[in-house]
């Protein structure tokens, strides 16, 4: 440690000043300067592809379809990173403020950008479109890399054939909203293990609890009407007739679904903004 | 400048703040000086809006912090080393920290040497001892190269030639025209760098002013002189005013005349002085006196008994 003999404040007042497109950069250097969430962006793709060309190469043993068709392969596919992506997603979510507070950093942070609820809203939109961005290359990808496979043996479905292009996009935005519902769990609860614990508790214990309940018609709607169901239904063809939501028949169509998770999401950011404003940082 | 006024922070029962006025004026280093659990960190935090007032209110260069539009280049703030991941460099720290303002690069470079961290910066914060962490939190307050710098012990676990340079930084940014507040408990490091002090205790201010006055308000200047005739030299300064007290080792303390009035008495009644001293309070003594009975934490050996007026 030297250079003590050269201390001058040399920086020139300048234009700078605080802006949305700055806090958004900022959130995006954050993101991407640490190993853990850089790491967990990465597993999204890896075990996307890596469950779909599992999946791919057993699928003969496991049963085939008689022709081309749009529902097998999309769950082929799909379920790598819907299934995984979700999890790792919302992880994610959670690290991306939970961190903050471990760290102390959210005292940098909030002294930089004094208002809170720009903060948040920065971390919400880095947070989705990068989880989005890697789910789209884990389902893409997933396409492509299986497509050959497929194709040997005479079921290959293109990304033109019915529904198949937007199931990829929705179960791409339906990770990144899983990104955004653990952000709003960690906004609201603060601590890692809290908030990790609850963000598998709703994506995943949810369905499982609801299950195994007696099947009342409140249960078997609020299983309908859960984050995981929502990831289903948006990584899914819609169904020829168009239905939007068909609660008695057990339907959710990709759109139901994306407005379900939705919901969930900004219902978690709305309660984690709240909480950010109101408490003492 | 920043301006406080009848700031008061409750938590539940406890009051942390209890409704304070101050003013940090530019051009020079305030000390805000105080136990532990006296209010420090708690008013610098509201000063930045990470806690709210429960009460009263404070502003910095004339307007709350948050409504400025470039708070860094406001206020430059450290409030606990290490407030960065220990997972992420310095380097890429310090550039998120930048980048809200649109500050670039360079600056976040410059500010890395500034502070004596070019060789680890781009080595992640989680491996860095105390004193790099305070590096890099005041690196962190630079950035925006701030009207107002503010920072919360600042000198925590810096080696003796870190103490120097934050010593030497915070006194030329004073000199540059900059507000700078600055808090410690440590007496001898406010002593050396600050012009003006806020002394704190129990949420209240128990004295602000120069350095100088707070010392000779709370403690007593004496001259101390010895002699072999002191029984003269006690009836040749006796008068109103005048407290004679003879110390166990010969020496006598006189208090209410300064050393030049009684060296001139003494020579003009022919009495011979071998030591005149002017003996004056050090701003430990005068921390004790002004916090005797404010001190949350105190151990359970008999503590000194200063008076407070």
């Amino acid at each position: 440690m030297t250079t003590i003999d050269k201390q001058r404040v040399t920086f020139i007042p300048g234009q700078e000043s605080l802006s949305f497109a700055g806090v958004l950069r900022s959130e995006f250097i954050k993101l991407t300067s640490l190993r853990s969430t850089v790491g967990l962006v990465l597993a999204i793709i890896v075990f996307g592809l890596g469950v779909s060309v599992l999946l791919a190469m057993t699928m003969k043993d496991a049963g085939l379809p008689t022709g081309p068709s749009v529902g097998f392969t999309l769950d082929q596919i799909t379920i790598g990173t819907v299934l995984f992506g979700q999890l790792i997603a919302g992880i994610l979510g959670v690290l991306v403020i939970s961190g903050e507070y471990s760290s102390g950093t959210i005292h940098s942070t909030l002294i930089a950008v004094p208002s809170r609820v720009t903060v948040l809203a920065a971390k919400t939109m880095v947070l989705f479109c990068t989880a989005t961005s890697a789910a789209l290359v884990a389902l893409f990808g997933s396409w492509a890399v299986t497509h050959p496979m497929f194709a040997a043996l005479e079921i290959e479905i293109g990304l033109t054939a019915p529904g198949v292009f937007f199931a990829l996009i929705g179960g791409s935005v339906y990770v990144g909203l899983s990104a955004v519902l653990g952000l709003g769990i960690g906004t609201l609860l603060r601590s890692v293990a809290a908030s990790v614990a609850t963000v598998l508790s709703v994506i995943l214990l949810l369905p499982v609890v609801l299950s195994v309940l007696p099947a009342s018609t409140l249960v078997r709607n609020l299983h309908l009407l859960s984050m995981s169901k929502a990831g289903d239904a948006m990584s899914n063809a819609l169904d020829a007739d168009g239905v939007f939501l068909d609660l008695v028949d057990g339907y959710v169509s990709p759109a139901a679904g994306l407005t379900v998770a939705v919901v969930w999401a900004g219902v978690f950011i709305v309660l984690g903004a709240i909480r950010l404003r109101r408490r003492d940082a | 400048m920043i301006e406080a006024r009848t700031l008061t922070k409750r938590y539940g029962q406890r009051t942390a703040v209890d409704g304070i006025d101050f003013q940090v004026l530019p051009g020079r280093v305030t000390g805000f000086l105080g136990p532990n659990g006296a209010g420090k960190s708690t008013t610098m935090q509201m000063i930045v809006g990470l806690d709210r007032p429960t009460a009263g209110s404070v502003e910095v260069n004339g307007r709350p912090y948050h409504e400025h539009r470039a708070p860094l280049r406001e206020v430059g703030v450290l409030l606990d080393a290490k407030a960065a991941h220990s997972g992420r460099s310095a380097y890429k720290h310090l550039l998120s920290i930048a980048a809200t303002h649109g500050i670039g690069a360079a600056r976040v470079r410059e500010v890395v040497g500034l502070a004596g961290l070019d060789s680890v910066a781009g080595r992640r914060v989680g491996g860095f001892s105390l004193g790099m962490g305070q590096r890099l939190g005041i690196a962190t307050a630079l950035l925006g190269d701030p009207a107002t710098i503010i920072l919360d012990e600042p000198v925590n676990g810096l080696d003796p030639e870190g103490v120097r340079w934050v010593r030497t930084l915070m006194r030329s940014l004073a000199a540059e025209g900059r507000t700078v507040l600055l808090s410690s408990h440590l007496m001898s490091e406010m002593a050396q760098t600050a012009d003006r002090l806020i002394v704190i205790g129990r949420g209240r201010i128990l004295a602000e002013g120069a350095i100088g006055d707070i010392i000779s308000g709370a403690t007593r200047s004496v001259t101390r002189v010895r002699t072999h005739d002191a029984e003269r030299l006690v009836k040749t300064i006796a008068g109103p005013g005048v407290v004679v007290s003879m110390l166990t080792d010969g020496a006598i303390e006189i208090s209410g005349m300064t050393a030049e009035e009684v060296a001139v008495a003494a020579s003009t009644a022919g009495v011979v002085l071998h030591e005149v001293a002017s003996v004056s309070g050090s701003l430990e003594e005068a921390y004790i006196a002004l916090t005797a009975g404010e001190v949350e934490y105190r151990s359970s050996n008999p503590a000194a008994t200063g008076a407070h007026q």
